[in-house]
């Protein structure tokens, strides 16, 4: 998983609350990239987290209804993501935590155990759905073949093309960006790829990077407008992932969208595209 | 050989390809080495030995041979003009249908 906490836990040692809360907050960090803030010293001197509790999304374990924890949170004015309070999930488990010892039971280690399960199965069904949300885990392809060489098209609905064989995924206000296997078919091997640089705006047809093989230099035309939100930094150290799949490991940029109905315009659908590279590959074979 | 068509539009109505500078050209032809589509010719005499030859096969809105020129020579026509009149030649087009 790599969803990552601030966590800042009650550790209330004088009661088995607070010993669960701190026995929650390490196994938390063992079991994901979350990193533990800790009240007593974060109390005292607070610059030893302040980065921390700024830059991850801060997850709170309160122990009981003292609320330790969130209260510290408050009086630093901290913002945060998520909060969990023992008692009250013991209670909600049907689990009364012991009263007797500070030292935790087979009890106290199962709900942790169920807790940290829920939490780390939560963050990684956020994630799976903001990645599914924006860009399928699976492409259907259609595919046309010249000789030994195989040219395919995704033929999911939400592919676009422009005549420069340069396609765009678009989702929502979102969209993703790459060239088609016409294009590193007819490279060869991608040998530099040069980035476009991220918060850049672009108008359709504008220049979004380039492609070099030992071939030629490919200049990537963009079929949307908008800003660049994030680069396929991969492509950096490896643009050979543009040959092996220039749909999906070899993406090139992500663009927060401007007015994509505009664009539409000018692109095709797949079954406008599919001919045109038909043609383009008869040609180029020629 | 190149597209006869770009987004349905006949190629020739398309007013895209290479504009020479020939007081900064200084006949080094990198830009007919880079482009792969036969755009350019180079006279064995005259004054101005490179020529835009086959305007039509440059591929609209690319732009890689300006930046294979050294002493950028070479420039194009405005990419939001050619858009715009694309989109009109479709729309006429359409209308004709």
């Amino acid at each position: 998983m790599s969803k990552e906490y601030a966590i800042l836990p009650c550790n209330g040692l004088d009661k088995c609350a607070g010993c669960t809360a701190r026995e929650l907050a390490i196994k938390l960090a063992e079991e994901t990239e979350s990193e533990i803030i800790c009240p007593v010293f974060y109390r005292v001197a607070d610059a030893r987290y302040n980065k921390l509790a700024n830059e991850k999304p801060l997850l709170v374990i309160d122990g009981c209804a003292s609320r330790c924890a969130s209260r510290l949170a408050a009086e630093k004015g901290l913002k945060i993501a998520k909060k969990i309070n023992i008692s009250e999930e013991a209670k909600n488990a049907g689990i009364v935590l012991k009263t007797d010892s500070l030292r935790l039971g087979e009890t106290e280690k199962l709900l942790v155990e169920n807790l940290a399960d829920a939490l780390v199965t939560e963050a990684n069904a956020a994630e799976q759905t903001q990645e599914a949300d924006f860009f399928p885990k699976q492409l259907s392809y259609d595919v046309y073949q010249k000789d030994k060489f195989i040219f395919r098209i995704p033929k999911e609905a939400a592919f676009f093309f422009n005549e420069n064989d340069v396609w765009v995924y678009v989702s929502g206000g979102k969209a993703r960006i790459g060239v088609t296997d016409y294009v590193q078919q007819s490279l060869s091997d991608i040998m530099f790829f040069t980035a476009p640089n991220v918060g850049s705006e672009l108008s359709q047809f504008d220049e979004v990077g380039s492609l070099e093989s030992g071939k030629a230099v490919f200049e990537i035309v963009s079929p949307v407008s908008g800003t660049i939100t994030k680069v396929n930094e991969d492509l950096l150290n490896e643009p050979e992932r543009i040959n092996q799949n220039p749909y999906e490991q070899g993406w090139i940029a992500e663009i927060e969208l401007e007015d994509f109905e505009e664009d539409k315009e000018l692109l095709y659908d797949f079954n406008g595209y599919f001919p045109i590279m038909k043609r383009k590959v008869d040609e180029f074979h020629v | 050989m190149s597209a006869e068509t770009f987004m349905g539009v006949p190629r020739e109505k398309i007013d895209w390809s290479p504009r020479i500078d020939y007081s900064k050209c200084n006949d080094c032809m990198e830009c007919v080495k880079f482009c792969p589509h036969n755009v350019y010719e180079v006279k064995e005499e005259g004054e101005q030995r490179l020529v835009v030859k086959n305007p039509s096969n440059c591929v609209v809105f690319c732009r890689a041979c300006g930046k294979a020129c050294g002493v950028d020579a070479i420039s194009f026509p405005d990419k939001s003009g050619t858009t715009a009149n694309i989109k009109k030649i479709r729309k006429g087009m359409e209308a004709n249908e």
